[in-house]
């Protein structure tokens, strides 16, 4: 009862928006991700962080206080702890005074810039070699393989702290040591897709008519792996973020002062029973944030796979 | 001063500071007497304490953490000690332990020309062995060797080295011994001999010095000169054998020792209360418990009294407010020989065109700094007191003075701002400071880059951890020349209390010592200085040696050749249970041979 309810709903979504004719996989897709409720919700809570990480220097001039600002003021009690939220600070403070509000908006933009482009770099590695080691002759295959099955199998905290303390901590080397530890799980399933694409009947049709390895790769088959890099780069995204914060929360992140909400959350910990705004605002921020990815990469993976879909409602019901 | 040795002193330092390193609070002090036998004392019950790490060593020879210091208290002695106080006048003067009485020129103990040092010890003092061994002038010797031995040698050589006639030639040849072979290193204690110290008989003992000093016996009393039993020759110093088998003189003796878990003592029942002034054996067993995450965890263990003392956790800050306030009997504030933190300039550094290395610009830096802003990172003004100078309050040869006030030390970044300008830099600098990614340094590094910032000077932060900070930075003369960094938050703690100049002015200003295990970071080398430590070492009298310090002080500070920010407090705690705990300055604790536990609570 509950599958055929499903899919004359699913049916009926694609159905109010679209023609009978010549939709492509992707139109469909998206029909069905707009009436997701979860998906819309979600892509709306990236949507406002988004803007409050673009909008962050107008949050700062609003709040009143700079991300670095210090309020020695009235920002910290006489024995140096923070002052919980107020008029003044409308988030409190954290353990230097400064706004935990302005600096959380700050610290968003980290997040995402590196969440984003660790996730772009990953995926571009990722697809790069998962498509030559799916396409190219047997023993560059074995190559890639081994090579992807000894990134997965990096212990990546162990790494990430021997690279930092020999290159010294920073942006471009958190994008960097997370990108390298996320491209294998994409070049992987590109990888598989590749093989099965490989010895289809298109494949071998433009192979017949002497297309060139690099154009049968790029125009061929890299358009019919769209979906499964869409969904995978969508939940990299999240595992990225958390990445970030772990390394801002053991030092080795975005050099003080710049906020990140690892670093935020690293440096709140001593106070957790006495400041609970202070732990709080970006540990809720960075749950938000994960969470919204997270279901948004699960309804695009249900968008672009509806049988997955169906099999993990029915259960549900 | 030798390689080696002030890495561990700065090791050990930054160890300790964590403990110093927190809080608010300035609480009323513990109730119990400053005397050690006070009050009606139970015997029994099994002490216990709850931490994170490990000793740094556990051979008296190189242990050298404020945390070892509590355990050696309970299983060595050293000819002359420091008795357990809440008062710290009383818990910072030598008192005899293993000698009978203090030496001193009236009863002869010191010649007259101050160089020679004879202690006669106390009958009736014993080695745990089977039988019960007495403690001999050759046990002393031993310790007194040891402490160079090639295997795991002291941190704290330079004090012996300098004063003490011929130990740097012992020393010397000691370092080339084997350091794999217990034979060999005791073949070289067995036939070569101090020139400076001799046993002419079995109960005494005479030190002879190169040149006088007034604080003799507070090197003495730190505990690497704790006596050696004849066993100790048979493993290699601080060899896990070693650990295994430490002989106690001590009330108490180690009966297990696992590595960073735990460590248990029981009484010793060769000791007696009659041959220990400084001791008593109240509570029948000690247990330490490591491997405790976080010091929140270990003060709600101690708060509900499932555990009574920390072992090398701080009170945590966020609790200290609530602890104060509450006037809580069992928290309370104690003083300390510091001058943490503090910033050191590289005068060494290239980069502003050599701009540290000018005085006039350091003069001006002397102004930015809110010291009362990074009181607060450590728990504030009841914790914290501004420092203008290098020698804390009632250290020797302390006479306040401040040669760059501010108005509430909250800095002035307009004098800077205009003194800046007038020493050829009115577009200000661009700094690289090197600041550790753990505890407060984080907090301190961003509060001086704000107040740099306002006298218009960019400070560029490097997060390094604590392994690399001395070693690939401050301690490293080539990073230094380099000008990998121009200034840092560094903190430094005397290793005795009072007549400290040589513990602090020597140890951090000291120019003719700069080396790869410098703690005179930034090169700061002064003729006249560096003469005044001479004689303020060599002077016959403490009193005298204070006058000289003092003038070095003043020196230091008009060459601008650091920023001293605070001296701080240490805040304590320990469980309801607990009576007549008394304060040990040294170990940063309560002393584990005093205490007594409350049977109905």
């Amino acid at each position: 009862m509950a599958q055929s309810d499903q899919l004359t709903r699913v049916q009926a979504a694609a159905g109010d928006d679209l023609a009978f004719a010549g939709r492509s996989q992707l139109q469909l897709a998206w029909a069905r991700l707009r009436h997701d409720r979860v998906a819309v919700v979600s892509a709306a809570v990236i949507l406002v962080l988004v803007l409050l990480a673009v909008g962050a220097p107008l949050v700062a001039k609003v709040a009143g206080w700079g991300p670095d600002e210090q309020d020695r003021v009235h920002g910290l009690t006489r024995d140096g702890l923070p002052l919980g939220p107020s008029t003044v600070h409308w988030l409190g403070t954290d353990n230097l005074g400064r706004d935990v509000l302005v600096r959380a908006v700050y610290g968003a933009r980290v997040s995402l810039l590196v969440g984003l482009g660790a996730t772009a770099l990953a995926t571009l590695i990722g697809v790069v070699v998962g498509v030559v080691a799916g396409y190219a002759a047997p023993a560059v295959d074995t190559a890639l393989s081994r090579l992807m099955d000894v990134v997965l199998s990096f212990p990546f905290l162990l790494f990430a702290i021997a690279l930092v303390s020999v290159v010294g901590p920073g942006l471009n080397i958190s994008i960097i040591v997370i990108a390298f530890f996320s491209w294998a799980t994409i070049g992987r399933v590109v990888r598989g897709q590749t093989l099965t694409l490989r010895e289809r009947e298109f494949v071998e049709a433009a192979r017949s008519t002497g297309a060139m390895p690099l154009r049968i790769m790029t125009v061929e088959i890299l358009p019919n792996l769209v979906s499964p890099i869409l969904v995978l780069a969508t939940l990299i995204i999240p595992t990225a973020i958390v990445f970030e914060a772990t390394l801002s929360f053991l030092g080795l992140g975005v050099e003080p002062p710049t906020p990140t909400w690892g670093n935020m959350i690293s440096d709140s910990l001593p106070y957790y029973s006495v400041a609970w705004w202070f732990v709080a605002v970006p540990g809720l921020a960075l749950l938000l944030l994960t969470l919204a990815f997270n279901l948004l990469g699960d309804a695009v993976r249900d968008a672009l796979d509806p049988t997955a879909a169906r099999a993990v409602k029915v259960r549900a019901g | 001063m030798t390689a080696g040795a002030l890495t561990r002193l700065a090791g050990a330092c930054g160890l300790l500071l964590l403990v110093a390193a927190c809080g608010s609070g300035s609480g009323s002090g513990s109730s119990s007497s400053a005397s050690p036998s006070a009050g009606n004392a139970t015997n029994g019950g099994t002490l216990k304490l709850l931490g994170s790490g490990d000793v740094d060593h556990l051979d008296p020879a190189s242990a050298y953490y404020t945390v070892s210091y509590t355990l050696e208290r309970a299983f060595t002695r050293q000819l002359v000690s420091y008795p357990s106080s809440s008062q710290i006048g009383a818990a910072t003067a030598v008192a005899p332990d293993l000698a009978s009485e203090l030496p001193t020129t009236g009863n002869g103990g010191i010649s007259a020309d101050g160089l020679t040092y004879t202690f006669h010890l106390r009958p009736g003092v014993q080695w745990n062995t089977s039988p019960p061994r007495a403690v001999t002038a050759g046990d002393v010797v031993r310790g007194l060797q040891r402490i160079c031995n090639p295997a795991s040698p002291s941190g704290a050589l330079s004090y012996y080295e300098d004063t003490i006639a011929g130990f740097t030639a012992f020393c010397d040849g000691f370092a080339k011994v084997d350091a794999s072979s217990p034979a060999a290193m005791a073949t070289y204690m067995n036939s070569h001999a101090v020139s400076g110290i001799k046993a002419p008989d079995a109960s005494t003992v005479v030190i002879t010095l190169t040149r006088p000093a007034s604080d003799f016996l507070n090197i003495m009393a730190m505990p690497f000169a704790s006596a050696a039993p004849v066993e100790y020759l048979t493993y290699v110093p601080d060899s896990a054998a070693f650990r295994q088998h430490t002989v106690s003189d001590g009330p108490y003796a180690i009966t297990t020792y696992q590595a960073g878990s735990k460590i248990l003592l029981d009484r010793n029942p060769a000791w007696s209360q009659s041959a220990d002034p400084l001791r008593h054996q109240h509570v029948s067993s000690i247990s330490i418990t490591e491997g405790q995450g976080s010091d929140q965890a270990v003060q709600q263990q101690l708060q509900a009294g499932t555990a009574d003392l920390s072992w090398d956790l701080p009170v945590p800050t966020a609790d200290l407010s609530q602890l104060r306030s509450s006037k809580n009997p069992d928290f309370a504030i104690y003083p300390s020989a510091s001058n943490n933190p503090y910033l050191v300039f590289n005068l060494r550094s290239p980069k502003n065109s050599g701009a540290l290395g000018k005085l006039k610009v350091r003069q001006a830096l002397e102004y930015a700094v809110d010291k009362t802003a990074i009181g607060s990172i450590y728990g504030g003004p009841a914790l914290n007191t501004p420092l203008d100078q290098v020698i804390p309050p009632g250290q020797s040869g302390y006479v306040p003075f401040d040669l760059y006030p501010t108005s509430g030390h909250n800095g002035d970044p307009a004098t800077c701002k205009t003194m800046l300008a007038a020493a050829g830099y009115p577009n200000g600098l661009t700094l690289t400071d090197v600041a550790r990614n753990s505890g407060n340094h984080p907090a301190v590094a961003q509060s001086v880059q704000a107040d740099l910032a306002k006298c218009g000077v960019t400070t560029k932060i490097v997060s390094v951890s604590q392994g690399d900070y001395y070693g690939k930075y401050l301690n490293s003369p080539a990073a230094t020349s380099a000008g990998t960094w121009d200034i840092s938050e560094p903190g430094w703690v005397a290793d005795w209390y009072g007549n400290n100049g040589r513990s602090f002015i020597a140890v951090l200003f000291d120019g003719r010592k700069y080396g790869p295990n410098t703690v005179d970071y930034g090169d700061y080398n002064s003729p006249t200085v560096n003469a005044l430590i001479d004689k303020a070492e060599s002077a016959p009298s403490a009193a005298t040696a204070a006058t000289y310090w003092h003038q070095a002080d003043e020196q230091i500070m008009k060459d601008a050749a650091f920023i001293p920010f605070e001296t701080q407090k240490v805040p304590a705690f320990h469980s309801s249970r607990v009576k007549n705990a008394l304060w040990s300055p040294f170990a940063q604790s309560y002393d584990i041979t005093n205490l007594w536990l409350n049977p109905t609570s």
